[in-house]
């Protein structure tokens, strides 16, 4: 322990002497500020918070990441080629011992400045309302829309393969299928997959005086006087001469009427006019929520309008509740930033186990960047391997989703928003990017640098 | 456990990037290190002296056959405790001063933060670098760096010191400090592998030698036997008259042998020594290195009965500062020195030593008056010293017994 401590502490010491986190640190002190003063958002109140928190703690976040790469590369690396790891392992200490050394001097510089920055961050954003002349309308959106922890959820999917098939067998009996679709099996394959993406569609999508109902299980608000947010966005088919959109919304326990019972909870309606392509919300007081937590929410597509209305997929439609204060919300993201910055810290000392100074900070930064757009890589690669199936899902695909997913679970993609990052979603992170990769990584590391002839020159 | 270090054909082969053989660092090495033996590993560069040293630690794995120290394995950290290395080169942190360094291994020893001031003062005092032990040791010159490497090597007060050519870089002081230490070292017990090509220094300290060319030893065994010429006998005497020469020279020729006068020159080193104690004496500053020969304490004390490290942490509490330890070798130094014409003059180094430092010039008269506290206490630990402890007495006595080979030359 003494002498994992000392390699620590001597790592720390490196860092800050070599003046390695010095830039870093200098250019975010400069940087936090100045972004607190200059950022102005949309304008109000509200974007100008919003804006300063997305960048704010994706710098901070970035930096971080690119600072700790380069500080457990060059550690260990620096140590192999300039040899004071000739007189270190000489010494009463393990292997073992120096690599964690190493990684618990690299997390604690870690900890300490994500610790300063992360609180000049939160301090900037809870203090500056204090600065402006805010009014009483705008800080209530403030506490609503910002200063909270908001659970969202999200329409579940609805499993359409059954569906697929009845559709095209049905097509298929009657003979409506077009000519050609029955030549192969790539075709068949082809047409029903088509089949597959409409009416995957038309459960999102209205036509002209048609609703839409989406059902949710599970809503738990802080309590039943506060309210409910439905986050929408439109999409068309054609775009109306305005670009807005009429739409009347129903929010409340539908069930009531279904069975015939008396309503006992109200059901609130809106009707409403919105730009298509633009996230809007629409608070419900909370009470609409069932006893047993059930939600449904409709949207009548009126005939005022002149055009099919679509939901996005993936943030057409979402609820979002008050489960937690911002504070709590704040600490937990960055706890995730944390995680992250321990992980690319096992990367580093991985990489410096067996490459050199430039080559191991290609290497993680290729693995930061992949990881960082993860989404768009799976997605290329999946694109790019459809005429290789078998040897891609057997091989890039595994390999690829090693690769954490950064880009899923971006730090300001809980802020901005006011999304709630659960403790659950965090342990979860934590044991697949902390204790399983990272951990992983770090054996790995030690397993090459056991092995390696530490006094051996690689060219 | 005859040996302390033992190897077992140890063969090292360089291979090229398809595995081929390329060049054979070691070939064949069976060396047997006795304990309490001063060993020297010579031979031309290239010749796998490096090689085997890094075998022995660890640093390289051997391609075939074994080494084994104190019975054990060169990387195990028990055995590691017990050894101290000191690499070709000096490579350090170079952002952390010469005291952090020493600091820092330290502490890969689990030592307790006592014991490690101690040594640490002890042995800054020791290699004269306390004058600049805050400075970044990446300022340092290649001597400079050169002891603290030293220092580092001597921090866990080792079994087994390892030394990969000590002498390159150190001016003739620090050489000859670093020729003192060993014998001092293997006075004590302890058993020194010493690397080099600097021959002029292994035949002074070393007992047995191997020669290594190729990767192979070439010719192995104890330096008096492989240099010692039977068919020659050199006297040297003092101040006599060119009659009592004549005499002499008749002697010898009624022996049938050939007989040749020469007056012996000042060797360059002694008239190294003695010029700079001279400006030392004059108070000249230096940025450098203050070389002052006396030997850590902790290195020099007798382990009988009590292990050295309970000695070092029960000493200072009859004292009141840590620095107390420090201050107690000086008298030592001075007495033992006062034997030996040699070590006259390195005890002439040894007294201006605290004008060079930079206090003084500043605040004179601060200066002076703590001198004269100093003095006075280090009096008062003189007399303690020679009233009633034997040790010392038995220290002083062994230290002679060293110099006496040693300067024969002078």
């Amino acid at each position: 322990m003494h002498s994992i401590w000392a390699v620590a502490k001597n790592t720390i010491k490196q860092a800050l002497r070599m003046k390695v986190a010095v830039i870093f640190i200098v250019l975010l002190a400069v940087l936090l500020p100045f972004m607190g003063i200059s950022m102005t958002g949309d304008g109000t109140l509200k974007g100008k918070l919003q804006s300063f928190v997305s960048y704010g703690l994706s710098l901070t976040n970035l930096l971080l990441c690119l600072l700790t790469i380069v500080i457990s590369v060059y550690t260990l690396t620096s140590d192999i080629k300039q040899r004071q790891i000739y007189t270190v392992l000489t010494k009463p200490i393990r292997r073992f011992q120096l690599l964690l050394g190493k990684l618990l001097g690299v997390v604690l510089l870690d900890v300490a400045m994500l610790i300063v920055f992360s609180a000049v961050i939160y301090t900037i954003t809870v203090y500056t309302p204090k600065f402006f002349n805010t009014s009483e309308a705008e800080l209530t959106q403030l506490n609503n829309e910002f200063y909270t922890a908001r659970a969202s959820l999200v329409p579940n999917e609805i499993d359409i393969t059954k569906e697929t098939d009845e559709s095209y067998e049905r097509l298929e009996k009657t003979g409506q299928l077009p000519p050609g679709v029955t030549d192969s099996q790539a075709s068949r394959r082809g047409y029903k997959r088509a089949l597959a993406n409409r009416i995957e569609l038309s459960k999102r999508a209205a036509t002209v005086g048609q609703d839409l109902l989406w059902e949710f299980n599970n809503v738990k608000p802080l309590s039943s006087d506060q309210s409910l947010f439905i986050r929408f966005k439109y999409d068309v088919s054609v775009n109306p001469p305005d670009l807005q959109v009429f739409g009347r919304w129903n929010i409340g326990d539908y069930r009531q009427i279904k069975y015939g019972t008396q309503i006992d909870r109200p059901i609130y309606r809106f009707d409403r006019k919105d730009l298509i392509r633009t996230f809007y919300e629409i608070e419900v007081p909370a009470d609409a929520v069932a006893e047993d937590g059930y939600l449904a929410v409709s949207f009548l597509n009126v005939p005022l309008n002149n055009t099919v209305v679509i939901f996005p997929l993936k943030d057409g439609l979402e609820v979002l509740y008050k489960a937690d204060s911002y504070t709590a919300n704040f600490l937990r993201v960055v706890c995730l930033i944390l995680f992250r910055l321990i992980f690319l810290a096992c990367l580093g000392i991985l990489a410096s186990s067996f490459l050199s100074f430039p080559v191991a900070i290609l290497f993680c930064l290729v693995i930061f960047f992949a990881s960082s757009f993860s989404s768009f890589c799976l997605e290329s690669f999946a694109y790019l391997g459809e005429g290789a199936s078998g040897v891609y899902s057997y091989t890039m695909k595994p390999i690829i989703q090693l690769f954490p997913q950064f880009d899923k679970l971006n730090p300001s993609k809980f802020l901005v928003p006011a999304n709630l990052l659960s403790w659950s979603l965090l342990a979860r992170v934590a044991a697949s990017l902390v204790g399983i990769r990272a951990v992983l990584l770090w054996l790995l590391g030690l397993l090459i640098f056991s092995y390696r002839e530490i006094a051996r020159i690689i060219i | 456990m005859e040996y302390a270090v033992e190897t077992y054909s140890l063969t090292k082969i360089f291979s090229d990037l398809w595995g081929r053989d390329k060049v054979y660092g070691v070939d064949d090495l069976n060396l047997k290190i006795r304990h309490n033996e001063v060993f020297g590993l010579l031979g031309p560069n290239g010749s796998g002296k490096t090689t085997t040293l890094k075998m022995l630690l660890g640093l390289l794995y051997p391609t075939k056959g074994r080494s084994v120290i104190f019975g054990g394995d060169g990387s195990d950290p028990k055995i590691n405790a017990r050894i101290g290395f000191l690499p070709e080169e000096s490579y350090f942190y170079k952002y952390l001063n010469a005291r952090e360094t020493l600091d820092f291994y330290g502490r890969l020893f689990a030592m307790p933060s006592k014991v490690r001031e101690i040594r640490i003062e002890a042995l800054l005092d020791m290699v004269g670098l306390k004058a600049v032990a805050g400075r970044p040791v990446g300022t340092f010159s290649k001597g400079m760096a050169r002891r603290i490497g030293l220092a580092q090597a001597l921090i866990n007060d080792p079994d087994l010191l390892i030394l990969d050519e000590p002498t390159t870089g150190l001016d003739p002081i620090g050489t000859k400090q670093i020729k003192d230490l060993i014998l001092e070292m293997a006075g004590r017990g302890k058993t020194i592998l010493l690397c080099s090509h600097l021959l002029a220094d292994v035949e002074d300290v070393c007992d047995r030698i191997a020669i290594l060319y190729g990767g192979r030893v070439q010719a192995e065994g104890e330096v008096k036997k492989l240099l010692q010429q039977t068919n020659k006998t050199e006297i040297t005497t003092g101040s006599i008259s060119s009659s009592a020469v004549e005499k002499i020279k008749r002697i010898v020729k009624d022996e049938h042998a050939d007989c040749n006068v020469s007056f012996p020159m000042d060797k360059l080193e002694t008239f190294f020594i003695r010029t700079v104690a001279d400006a030392q004496k004059q108070g000249r500053p230096t940025s450098g290195a203050v070389s002052i020969t006396q030997i850590g304490e902790f290195l020099t004390a007798k382990s009988a009965g009590k292990s050295i490290l309970d000695k070092l942490v029960s000493e200072p509490v009859s004292g009141k500062t840590d620095q107390q330890p420090s201050v107690t070798e000086q008298p030592s130094a001075v007495e033992t020195s006062v034997n030996k014409t040699n070590e006259q003059l390195l005890s002439e180094l040894t007294k201006p030593v605290e004008p060079v430092q930079p206090t003084p010039v500043v605040k004179k008269e601060l200066a002076e008056s703590i001198e004269k506290k100093l003095e006075q206490k280090k009096r008062d630990i003189l007399e303690q010293l020679t009233d009633g402890s034997g040790a010392s007495q038995n220290k002083d006595k062994k230290k002679a017994g060293h110099h006496r080979g040693d300067s024969s030359d002078a």
